[in-house]
């Protein structure tokens, strides 16, 4: 039965209508599985950063030891836990040292988060859930160039020989310590008695990591808080996060209910092209009848050929869908200074939902009544199936709607979408209907493209109607987005530019930076201009000392708490406004944020210490900075006679991407005095890629082009016998066939103008409504919106229309006389 | 041996129901049909013998009186049973050959051995379509053959489950002269060799004398001339 139900469709396939239907149904699965399976990686990505933030759920950082109670403690709330201990120290290899930051860390470290280790040097690098053994250290990469060490060689860390095991490429947990400037290295905390560097009064970090239940790690806070003194902290992810993860499931919501579009199209263009099939098949079923075969045996044979084209429509589905997926990650790629995590094939069971959902609200009904068809059809051919099809197409929108409350998991929405739909149908139909009335009223007679053109809309209202709205529904969309476009974009980026700078080169001196330069542009790396830098300590204001003004630290501003970079300037940098006071005048000049924290105004003094010397200077004026440019900012900027007699390093900004990364690290290793710090906030990174998913709306919404395509063509195909009929009898008639090409075009062209002026003036009301309500902008008019409506429609409809139809001109008259 | 009975007719009469109210089509029908007899059916337009037809080959269900097929009562089954023995003692032939159009002449006579899940479906095809001297059209679509080759095609498809009553529905009123004689000859061949039983409605008087038993329908009732 397989067998024959098999070859029955292959022989079926020339017709157009199986093919038609497998199209559709490839887009809709693919575009849903595209959507899925990009949020999905992006998701992961976030947990997976999110876990590396703090590698644990909660941490407890200390200057001194962390009490071994606290310990107990937390082992009796049956809550795991890693501790490390970092300090800066020197590492030593033959002639060769090197100042880095070093942490020694427990067997069970990362308790959340992986590192990133890998053999050859600046690689990309591979996870690894273990610390180095008793005995081992990894290295950064740039820390064994400094060194002159590879994989297997000795390094001394104090009194200890230590084997270089891995190279280090992310250490997880570490990221928030953004302004350790020395390359990183790790060890075992066996090792670290042995090594006897740690000795009273060196700055050393401890932290003790737990993870655990929920209610267990609020428990252990609850006791330990109180516990804390002046140097320890009790830490927890960033919110920042939190809200980074609300953003991406908002944005799945927001792509899938842009993605229903094409769904929705799909499933027309599948209702259409099942029509089709059901009406070309309706005196075959009869007959087929006649010849014995029971509603069993059709049943079967047609839930066979239903069952084969899921699968091979969901497969394609699946297969370009994840594709697309692809696509879109490395279109975005070069936002990412690493590669997003594969996208996990659970996830592919949405694609397959939204098929399945489809097929059945969408061909089933219409199948179902070519199985009820009465065999006494074949001696009566006028006895035709009753026609209910606002049942089948309601059936349609019940599997719709269902599917829209599974991509929003909610009711809300989908309503509220639904409702406007039905309204958007009611509105085209009564504007169509008055249209195409009164275009047959003022083009009677059948001598003219024109008229048979209008007459041919006229007479297949129906169906001509629910073009309209199809079209009118897809060139809307794409108007809107046009025209609220610039307002999105900048709603979603959240004023983060997808450049924005996520290294810096510190340490530079004059001589490199001619070279360094060079490699840059050689590999395209954006690079903000060079800053000379001293740095300096702010030590009192307005005379009074900071100690004698924040005892112990308390409430300090961060312009006091820690050693500032200093530079000097003739003019303002790129980003940099002037608020009040005189740039070019002899004093300071002060970022508003910082002085609005530390409550300075104009012509409060702040005396420094750069490098030994004391110097007294006025605030003379105050800058905004805007952040997110790509210049290295400063809080203090100083007049140039100040700063003349140091020798100054200098310092640039940089955007480093996923593809330059690895050879921009390898050309830096040419210099290995100078500093790179990666502030490549890779949470920061996610939600720039959100902000760019604008683009991905626009692949969507191709999908729902092309989907509408589907349905223009379907809808012709089904009315495709009928309009062979009337070529063949046109040109048996004595007409030419470019008065039946004009009359097509006319129908067509109509179709369009009208979708395309409806089209615009519903967006107009849409972008009017979302820059009022949702923007909060001015509301603007739009010309572009008229121009490219009817434009559009017209020129796209027409083709797709004229490649439907194209054999009716080829159409000989003969056909008459012939059965097809 | 007596001869069996084929089918059995007793006060058949059929109402339907159309947007002006209740039709009677048909008007208390009795008839005996012996196996292997051929009976032709003529009648003016629209006196009801498409619908005498279909009911007899149970392809609808008769609003009273008893029709019963080689000992079956078709009235109380349903259509997954009549389906069944419409597969198993019926074969047609229409006056607008209903080929599958996109299958191939060979794939159409295949088809009812097909259904039935016959392996030798493929030969016995084409001995059939042999038989009609359509041996050189194999592989044509329907729309590649004439009329008269088309229900050619037909008669070999209607033969093809080997049926114990072949129905007929005007077989030649889409047919010339010519081609119609062809039909006939193969028809009743065809219907000598297997010893079916055969009932045709027509329009033409010279196939309507080459049956055995004559009835003319009339505003809904059946006369035996
Ligand atoms: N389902 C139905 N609904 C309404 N009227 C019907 C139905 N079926 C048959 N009729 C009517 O019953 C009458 C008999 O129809 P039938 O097709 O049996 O005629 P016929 O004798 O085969 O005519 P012809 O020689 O033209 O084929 C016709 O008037 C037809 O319109
Ligand atoms: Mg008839």
């Amino acid at each position: 039965m397989v067998n024959f139900a098999f070859k029955l469709m292959l022989r079926d396939l020339r017709s157009g209508d199986i093919l038609t239907l497998l199209m559709a149904l490839i887009i809709s699965v693919s575009t849903v599985t595209t959507i899925s399976l990009f949020i999905d990686r992006l998701q992961l990505s976030f947990e997976q950063e999110s876990a590396n933030l703090l590698a644990a759920d909660r941490l407890i950082r200390s200057d001194e030891e962390i009490p071994k109670n606290w310990q107990f403690k937390a082992k009796e709330m049956s809550l795991k836990q890693a501790k490390r201990t970092s300090f800066g120290t020197m590492i030593f290899s033959g002639d060769a040292l090197q100042l880095s930051q070093l942490s020694a860390v427990t067997d069970t470290y990362p308790l959340k988060g992986a590192y990133l280790v890998d053999d050859t040097l600046f690689a990309r690098g591979q996870p690894s859930k273990q610390p180095p053994k008793k005995g081992e250290v990894w290295l950064s990469s740039r820390l064994a160039s400094l060194l002159n060490v590879r994989i297997g060689d000795q390094v001394e860390v104090g009194e200890s020989q230590l084997t270089v095991a891995k190279y280090l490429v992310r250490d997880p947990g570490s990221s928030s310590s953004a302004f350790a400037i020395s390359p990183r290295a790790v060890m075992n905390i066996k090792d670290l008695p042995s090594t006897k560097v740690i000795i009273p009064g060196s700055r050393v970090r401890y932290s003790l990591l737990l993870a655990g239940e929920p209610s267990d790690l609020e428990n252990f806070e609850s006791w330990v808080v109180p516990e804390l003194n002046e140097g320890q902290r009790w830490r927890t992810p960033v919110e920042k996060g939190e809200r980074i993860g609300d953003t991406i499931v908002k944005a799945e919501s927001f792509l899938l209910l842009a993605g229903i579009l094409a769904v929705v199209m799909s499933g027309i263009a599948m209702a259409l092209a099942s029509t089709r099939f059901v009406k070309r098949h309706l005196v075959q079923v009869a007959v087929l009848k006649t010849l014995g075969a029971t509603p069993k045996v059709l049943i079967k044979v047609f839930s066979i050929q239903f069952v084969i084209l899921f699968f091979i429509g969901a497969l394609l589905g699946l297969f370009v869908g994840w594709g697309g997926q692809g696509v879109i990650s490395s279109l975005l790629s070069g936002l990412m200074s690493t590669s997003l995590p594969e996208p996990s094939v659970g996830r592919l069971w949405l694609g397959i939902v939204t098929g399945l959902i489809s097929m059945v609200a969408f061909c089933m009904p219409m199948m179902l009544r070519l199985i009820k068809i009465s065999p006494m059809s074949v001696l009566q051919p006028s006895r035709k199936i009753e026609k209910n099809s606002l049942a089948v197409y309601s059936i349609g929108f019940i599997g719709i709607y269902g599917l829209m409350c599974i991509y929003t998991k909610g009711f809300l929405l989908p309503s509220i979408m639904t409702l406007a739909m039905l309204a958007i149908g009611i509105l085209v139909s009564i504007v169509g209907w008055l249209v195409f009335k009164l275009g047959r009223s003022l083009t009677s007679g059948a001598t003219s493209g024109w008229q048979i053109g209008f007459a041919s809309l006229y007479r297949r209202l129906l169906p001509n109607l629910f073009q309209l709205l199809v079209f009118t529904l897809i060139i809307m969309l794409g108007l809107v987005l046009v025209g609220v476009k610039s307002s999105l974009v900048s709603e979603w980026q959240d004023q983060l530019p997808v450049d924005a700078p996520n290294h810096y080169l510190f340490n530079v001196q004059k001589d490199q930076i001619e070279q360094i330069n060079a490699s840059t542009e050689n590999l395209r790396v954006l690079r903000s201009d060079w800053y000379p830098m001293v740095r300096g300590r702010v030590i009192s204001v307005n005379g009074k000392s900071i100690q004698t003004l924040y005892p112990e630290g308390k409430g300090e501003p961060e312009l006091y708490e820690r050693e500032l970079n200093l530079t000097w300037s003739h003019s303002l940098g790129k980003g940099n406004k002037l608020l009040s006071g005189d740039f070019s005048a002899d004093g300071l000049s002060i970022e508003q944020r910082v002085a609005k924290a530390a409550n300075l105004s104009l012509g409060d003094t702040l005396t420094l210490n750069i490098g030994g010397n004391i110097v007294s200077l006025p605030i003379t004026s105050v800058r905004s900075v805007d952040w997110s440019s790509m210049q290295p900012n400063f809080y203090l900027i100083l007049p140039k006679r100040v700063l003349d007699g140091y020798s100054a390093n200098f310092v640039s900004s940089l955007f480093i991407s996923n593809t330059n990364a690895q050879p921009f690290y390898k050309s830096m290793s040419q210099h290995p005095t100078v500093s790179i710090l990666n502030v490549g906030d890779i949470l920061k990174q996610i939600q720039t890629i959100i902000g760019q998913l604008s683009e991905a709306i626009q692949l969507v919404l191709l999908c729902i082009l092309i989907a509408g395509a589907l349905v223009l063509i379907a809808s012709v195909r089904s009315t495709l016998e009928e309009r062979l009929e009337e070529g063949a009898l046109l040109r048996v008639l004595g007409a030419k066939k470019a008065l039946i090409q004009q009359s097509l075009v006319v129908e067509f062209g109509a179709l369009g103008l009208f979708s395309g002026l409806i089209a615009a003036a519903g967006a107009e009301a849409c972008v009017y409504a979302l820059q009022v309500f949702i923007f909060k902008s001015q509301a603007s008019w739009h010309p572009l919106l008229w121009a490219l409506g009817p434009l559009i429609g017209i020129s796209i409809i027409t083709a797709i229309g004229l490649f439907a139809s194209r054999i009716v001109l080829k159409v000989p008259p003969m056909h008459l006389l012939r059965d097809f | 041996m007596a001869i069996r009975t084929a089918i059995k007719v007793s006060n058949l009469t059929h109402t339907v129901t159309a947007n002006t109210g209740d039709l009677t089509i048909l008007k208390g029908i009795n008839i005996e049909i012996k196996e292997g007899e051929s009976v032709a059916i003529v009648g003016s337009s629209g006196s009801g013998k498409s619908t005498l037809l279909g009911l007899l080959a149970g392809l609808d269900v008769n609003t009273s009186g008893e029709i019963v097929l080689y000992g079956q009562a078709f009235s109380n089954l349903d259509e997954e049973k009549r389906a069944i023995i419409r597969g198993e003692y019926v074969g047609f032939i229409f006056q607008s050959f209903h080929l599958l159009p996109s299958l191939q002449a060979i794939e159409n006579v295949m088809l009812p051995a097909e259904l039935k899940g016959d392996k030798d479906a493929r030969k016995k095809a084409e001995l059939l379509l042999d038989k009609v001297g359509l041996s050189h059209r194999l592989t044509h679509y329907p729309n590649q053959l004439s009329g008269g080759e088309q229900q050619r095609v037909a008669i070999a498809r209607a033969f093809a489950s080997s049926p114990k009553i072949l129905f007929a529905d005007e077989p030649t009123g889409n047919l010339d002269e010519l081609n119609g004689k062809i039909i006939i000859k193969q028809l009743f061949e065809l219907n000598k060799s297997q010893g079916t039983t055969l009932i045709m409605v027509t329009h033409d008087n010279e196939l309507a004398k080459k049956c055995d038993r004559h009835m003319v329908m009339s505003e809904g009732s059946l006369v035996e001339k």
